[in-house]
């Protein structure tokens, strides 16, 4: 990172630990909370989505599972709450390894589809399972998350916040190292001409798979905090109501960068909010949002930012079209 | 040092190369001609890994390697460098080379050693290392391509059609570089549809028709053979 980058990113950071101060309003609270677990959700998909270039319907199965697995294990077996994201993480993960394991045999379309029927069955597994899931009725009085000796009370949004905040910049962070490491350019080369990948060196198959099983993990740590954050949580989570959020937010903010998925998280959350009152109304406006995203602006809202700036440093150009 | 028998290579229901046998030893320059769709292209991609053979053997410095992923064929030492110079246009010349050195034997020297290799052999990539591929004009591109196949170290060293789409000029400089490599002790299997430029360049060579290998002689002979001139060299 050049200094100019680096200073804006830092601001950036800046900007966001300051957030919550700004307001006493404790619902806006709740939902800058609800945009850093969505954004860190986000962030993985896009892992999927816009470095790998496959796309994912099962993502939500693995947010399920994180938070189920959190939940569980802090409720019946007393596991430290702090834990959970990271137990989370390694469920989720272990699950992305063995599914990306068959899935990722076929890519494109196929393993799109895949993805659903994956996720539909552990969605369904989860629905079922009364004995361990408690079916649709769901968990409810999940622990708040708590961090041991530190007495924060974290069912409050403002301290949750930071939280949520630590994974956020945290894995925003290893995107950033990973696509400036050659590893991450094995993953583009991979994206961009699988064919041309493998006969430069690149093992297809080990690099998507790498990057689905730490885009799955990431997931199920967001998962975790997410139910330790509301307190209850069903199997809906795993619905493909929230495969098409992540989706909405990958697309709408940028798929294949950073500042995108945040982006599209914090439009998803404030239209969420702003629309309650449209009821399932709301889900149609979201279809529109993500078909006119693709067809006028396929690189998403940052690239907005970017065609911007290159107006501005372009000279005026000569008759050329715009 | 390679030795492929009998190798036959399909594409769905149709075979594309049947039975094709072909041997690179140490120390050569061999060059495997032909028109269009001869199977040149497909016979490569067979050694390297990225096509399956159906039937046959490929044998490196006595050892199979037919079966074996793309990666692992690499690490053994063999580099393909990929008709039509695919690059990824989006990244610079460093970060291809850097791809390119993702796989190597052990015994590969040190990475900044290969780059500075690289940058002797072809000094224009290196005023360009921070350019991107796509800006940059064919026979750049072209350098580049051959040079990220360099940076695995490889012992045998395949290039498939490399003066496709070039300059007359560039393909002079190519010609050079090609000869420079051998003088360092790589082997090279090229592919070329230009047959006097390749028959020039190579010490033997195989002729291919479609799927098989029709002549095989050393070079120069394959230059005043008169199937050759008449088919290939249009005299």
């Amino acid at each position: 990172m050049t200094a100019a980058p680096r200073m804006r990113a830092l601001g950036a950071v800046a900007a966001l630990a300051v957030l919550p101060w700004l307001t006493g309003n404790a619902f806006l609270q709740h939902m800058m909370v609800l945009w850093a677990i969505y954004a860190l959700l986000a962030l993985s998909l896009n892992i999927i989505v816009g470095y790998l270039g496959e796309l994912s319907f099962g993502h939500a199965a693995f947010f399920g599972i994180g938070a189920y697995t959190s939940a569980l294990l802090s409720m019946q077996w007393g596991v430290p709450v702090w834990l959970g994201p990271f137990l989370g993480a390694i469920v989720a993960g272990a699950f992305g390894l063995v599914i990306g394991f068959v899935a990722l045999r076929i890519v494109g379309p196929q393993f799109a589809i895949l993805t659903l029927g994956f996720g539909a069955i552990l969605h369904t597994i989860t629905n079922y399972w009364v004995d361990l899931t408690r079916g649709p009725m769901g968990i409810s009085n999940i622990p708040p998350f708590s961090l041991g000796p530190i007495a924060l009370d974290f069912a409050q949004a403002r301290n949750m916040y930071y939280v949520a905040l630590v994974f956020l910049l945290g894995v925003a962070y290893v995107c950033h190292a990973l696509m400036t490491s050659r590893r991450g350019r094995a993953f583009i080369a991979v994206r961009e001409n699988p064919a041309l990948a493998a006969s430069i060196g690149i093992d297809v198959f080990a690099t998507k798979l790498h990057g689905f099983v730490v885009a799955t993990a990431i997931a199920g740590a967001g998962g975790a905090l997410y139910g330790h954050y509301l307190r209850v949580i069903t199997p809906e989570l795993m619905s493909l109501q929230y495969v098409a959020a992540l989706i909405i937010m990958v697309i709408v903010g940028g798929k294949g960068t950073i500042v995108g998925p945040l982006i599209g998280a914090l439009v998803y959350v404030s239209l969420l909010e702003m629309l309650r009152a449209a009821g399932p109304l709301r889900l149609v406006v979201f279809a529109a949002l993500l078909t006119a995203c693709v067809i006028f602006l396929p690189g998403g809202l940052v690239s907005l930012w970017r065609r911007l700036r290159e107006r501005r440093l372009a000279p005026e150009p000569a008759g050329a079209s715009a | 040092m390679l030795k492929v028998r009998g190798l036959r290579v399909r594409y769905g229901q149709r075979e594309a190369v049947h039975g094709l046998d072909l041997e690179v030893r140490a120390g050569e320059i061999v060059t495997l001609v032909g028109s269009n769709g001869a199977g040149k292209t497909t016979t490569l991609k067979a050694i390297s890994g990225v096509l399956r053979a159906s039937a046959g053997t490929v044998e490196f410095e006595g050892r199979r390697i037919d079966g074996l992923p793309p990666h692992a064929i690499i690490e053994r030492g063999i580099a393909h460098v990929p008709e039509g110079r695919l690059l990824f246009k989006d990244m610079t010349v460093l970060e291809h080379l850097e791809l390119g050195a993702i796989r190597a034997p052990r015994s590969a020297p040190a990475y900044r050693d290969r780059v500075q290799r690289a940058f002797e052999l072809f000094p224009k990539l290196e005023e360009r290392k921070d350019q991107r591929a796509g800006t940059m004009s064919g026979g750049e591109q072209q350098m580049l391509a051959i040079a990220r196949g360099l940076m695995s170290a490889p012992k045998l060293l395949m290039l498939d059609e490399p003066s496709l789409g070039l300059a007359p000029i560039v393909v002079d400089t190519l010609a050079d570089a090609i000869r420079n490599l051998h003088a360092a002790g790589i082997v090279i299997l090229l592919v070329e549809q230009r047959v006097d430029m390749a028959l020039r360049l190579a010490d033997r060579g195989y002729v291919v028709e479609t799927g098989r290998i029709v002549l095989d002689d050393r070079a120069e002979a394959l230059l005043e053979n008169p199937r050759v001139k008449e088919a290939y060299l249009g005299v």
